[in-house]
C-alpha cells in the first residue's frame, strides 16, 4: 500500500518511540550513550532488494508479529558482524576483536535482541492500544539479502514491494551500529495507519 | 530488457525475480530460500539466469521469473528462440535454503522451490547436471556463460565451490 505523507509522517513518530524505548534499554544494557537516527521509511520493490540489502554477513534476530494479526510481518534487530563482537565484547567484559563469533555471542545477542525488540513494541502497543506480539526470537548470522528475502518470501505469495521502516542505533563509545528494522505486511500496517489516524483525529 | 546486455565488462545482476539471457557474465546474489537457476547451451554458447521465488505462479502472469513454473516455461522458450535444443541445454541450480525454520505462511519454501524445479526439468527432459540446495545457508551465485557455463557459489559461511 501507498503511504500519504501524513500516513508516513504517523509511522515515522510511532517508529520514533518504539527506537527510542530500544535505544534506552541498548544504553542500559550496556552502560554508555545510545543515539538514534530518524526512522527511514523505504518501499522497496523486490527485485530491487539487493541495492538496499547485500551479501555481507550480518547478526540478525529475528521476531514475526503474532497476536491480533497472525503473521502481520517482521521486526528484525540488525547489527554488522564487527558491530556485534564490539557489543558482546563490552558486555563481556572482553577486548579481543579479531575472533569468530561463538555460542557466548549469539546467546548475548539473542538476548539483547529479544529485550530491545520487547521495549520496541511495548512502546507501539501502549500508544495504539494494539498488540503485536512477537514470536520467540529467531537469529541467523549470514548474507543480509538471503535473510531478508526469505523472510518476504514468508509474508505471502502475492509480495511484490515491501515497505521497510528502519531506526539506526549507534554508540560511539563502542563503536557499534545497528538498526532495528520492521516491515510489517500490508494488513498490519493498514490497522497501524488506521489507530494513528483516529488517534490524530479522534472524532 | 531481459536481452540487454550490461555495459561492456560488467556483470548483470539479477534481482528478486528477474532474468537474463545472454553470453555476458551475471550474477546473483543472498539466495536463500530462493533459487538460482541456470541454462546454458554449449552449442550456441548462450546461457540464461533466474532468481525464483516461490514454486507455483497460480495463474499470476505479472513477475514470470518470480515462480518455478512461469520462469522455466519464459526461459525455454527464450532460448528455443535462439537456436537451442532442450537436450543440449544443461541446468544448473543453487540456493533453497531454510534460514528459518518456523516463521510464517509458507513453510519449507525453500524445499518445495527445488523439488518443483526438479520436477519441472524432468518433465522437460532437461539434464539438471549439478545442484547445491539446502542448509540453513545463504548463498551468491556468479554465472560465466562466455566460460562454458562455468557456476560459481560463494557461501555465508565462507566455503565456495564451483558445480
Amino acid at each position: 500500500m501507498k503511504l500519504s505523507p501524513i500516513q508516513a509522517d504517523a509511522i515515522q513518530e510511532l517508529g520514533n518511540i518504539g527506537a527510542a524505548h530500544a535505544a534506552t534499554t541498548l544504553s542500559q544494557m550496556i552502560g554508555s550513550t545510545v543515539e538514534m537516527s530518524v526512522p527511514a521509511i523505504k518501499s522497496v520493490d523486490i527485485a530491487e532488494l539487493g541495492n538496499y540489502m547485500g551479501e555481507e554477513s550480518a547478526a540478525m534476530v529475528v521476531f514475526e508479529l503474532q497476536g491480533d494479526i497472525q503473521h502481520g510481518g517482521f521486526v528484525i534487530f540488525y547489527i554488522t558482524r564487527e558491530s556485534a563482537i564490539r557489543l558482546t565484547n563490552t558486555m563481556l567484559g572482553l577486548t579481543e576483536m579479531d575472533r569468530p563469533m561463538n555460542e557466548m555471542d549469539e546467546s548475548a545477542l539473542l538476548e539483547v535482541g529479544n529485550i530491545m525488540v520487547s521495549a520496541f513494541l511495548d512502546a507501539t502497543a501502549e500508544l495504539l492500544g494494539f498488540v503485536m506480539l512477537p514470536s520467540p526470537p529467531a537469529m541467523t548470522i549470514d548474507m543480509v539479502h538471503a535473510a531478508m528475502s526469505t523472510l518476504i518470501v514468508s509474508m505471502g505469495d502475492e509480495i511484490d514491494e515491501v515497505l521497510l521502516f528502519s531506526t539506526e542505533l549507534t554508540c560511539d563509545e563502542h563503536k557499534i551500529d545497528s538498526d532495528i528494522i520492521m516491515m510489517p505486511n500490508n494488513k498490519t500496517l493498514a490497522h497501524i495507519v488506521d489507530l494513528m489516524e483516529k488517534m490524530m483525529n479522534p472524532a | 530488457m531481459p536481452d540487454l546486455p550490461p555495459p561492456e565488462g560488467q556483470t548483470a545482476m539479477i534481482g528478486i525475480g528477474e532474468y537474463r539471457i545472454g553470453s555476458f557474465p551475471m550474477m546473483t546474489i543472498g539466495l536463500g530460500s530462493c533459487i538460482g537457476l541456470t541454462f546454458y547451451d554449449d552449442t550456441v554458447k548462450v546461457g540464461a539466469m533466474v532468481h525464483i521465488m516461490l514454486p507455483d505462479s497460480a495463474g499470476r502472469t505479472e513477475r514470470p521469473g518470480k515462480y518455478a513454473d512461469t520462469a522455466i516455461a519464459l526461459l525455454l522458450k527464450e532460448l528455443t528462440a535462439r537456436g537451442c535444443k532442450t537436450r543440449s541445454l544443461i541446468a544448473k541450480m543453487a540456493g533453497g535454503a531454510c534460514m528459518f525454520e518456523y516463521f510464517g505462511a509458507n513453510l519449507n519454501i525453500g524445499e518445495r522451490n527445488a523439488e518443483k524445479v526438479r520436477a519441472i526439468l524432468k518433465e522437460n527432459n532437461i539434464k539438471l547436471a549439478a545442484e547445491d540446495v539446502g542448509g540453513k545457508v545463504g548463498r551468491s551465485v556468479t554465472f560465466l556463460p562466455s566460460n562454458r557455463g562455468k557456476f560459481s557459489i560463494r557461501r555465508a559461511d565462507g566455503t565456495n565451490c564451483e558445480i
